[in-house]
């Protein structure tokens, strides 16, 4: 994979999970927080963003979306699969909940 | 009615339509917003098709320490206070997206079924805010699982970390593996 194509991906991505936020945010505001793991002020940020600031936005070549699993749940879900599939989902779920959201800074 | 305001009937009228959607007891829906008994009944009958059961609700604090109670309620839990400190709603709203957000996670996993009723997900809101139960932190993985109040809890540990022997073993289970 060339350095374009890189870009091209995680330009992709970027403006998949700009438009998907919004949709959420739309649909549902405190399940989208949830989902999401964003603070209040930014589903804020995030639902008032036009069409072209997504755009704009999105075609920054750094992902914008971050890793919502430290490493200690992932630890965690590794480890926990050889177990029942559907605890170990219930498990990380519940471990999730426990996360701080992302805050605007 | 005592209730001037038609937008915010209006309101009333669609909480009372997403609680019995989710599958609330007449008594649940009752307790929550202020339309009458009967045209609750109505409205009951109207969307399911068939008068509410009736009956006694499910009052018990012991069901949500059981074990695979006990995940389903810790996880609809945290999701709730998830939904309390970061989004700020509460009351019946807060109830009705943390049980969306509940089957969403639970019809997420493959073959999980919704163990954790909403009218029994409301008890649970309504024994924590009697202080009969409470969230403690498993000392192993440190989610946070629902136990009564006056339980000795220096060491706990949580039912996935360390399931019982037989859990999860029932005859249903056998079955599927059999098919399967």
């Amino acid at each position: 994979m060339n350095t374009i194509q890189l870009q091209e991906g995680i330009r992709d991505i970027n403006l998949n999970y700009l438009m998907l936020a919004q949709q959420m945010i739309k649909e549902d505001r405190a399940a989208a927080i949830f989902r999401l793991g964003i603070s209040q002020d930014f589903v804020d940020m995030l639902s008032g963003l036009s069409p072209a600031q997504v755009i704009k936005m999105a075609v920054s070549n750094m992902l914008l979306c971050r890793f919502r699993f430290d490493e200690q749940l992932l630890l965690n879900m590794v480890t926990d699969y050889n177990k029942d599939k559907l605890m170990s989902k219930a498990h990380t779920a519940i471990l999730m909940s426990a996360q701080p959201v992302q805050e605007l800074a | 009615m005592a209730y001037k305001s038609v937008v915010a009937e209006a309101q009333q009228v669609r909480i009372a339509i997403d609680l019995i959607e989710l599958g609330a007891r007449l008594q649940l829906i009752q307790a929550e917003t202020i339309l009458s008994r009967e045209r609750l009944l109505k409205l009951y009958k109207e969307i399911k098709g068939e008068s509410p059961s009736k009956g006694m609700l499910p009052y018990s604090t012991d069901w949500f320490i059981s074990w695979q109670p006990n995940i389903h309620a810790s996880l609809f839990m945290d999701i709730h206070q998830f939904l309390v400190k970061n989004a700020g709603i509460s009351g019946v709203d807060a109830l009705i997206t943390a049980y969306r957000l509940y089957l969403d996670q639970i019809q997420g996993i493959e073959g999980g079924e919704p163990v954790l009723s909403i009218t029994r997900a409301w008890f649970l809101l309504r024994f924590f805010d009697a202080d009969m139960l409470q969230l403690i932190p498993c000392q192993t993985c440190g989610g946070r699982f629902v136990s009564h109040v006056d339980d000795l809890h220096n060491h706990y540990v949580c039912g996935l970390c360390h399931p019982p022997a037989r859990a999860g073993k029932t005859k249903a289970a056998k079955l599927c593996e059999a098919v399967a």
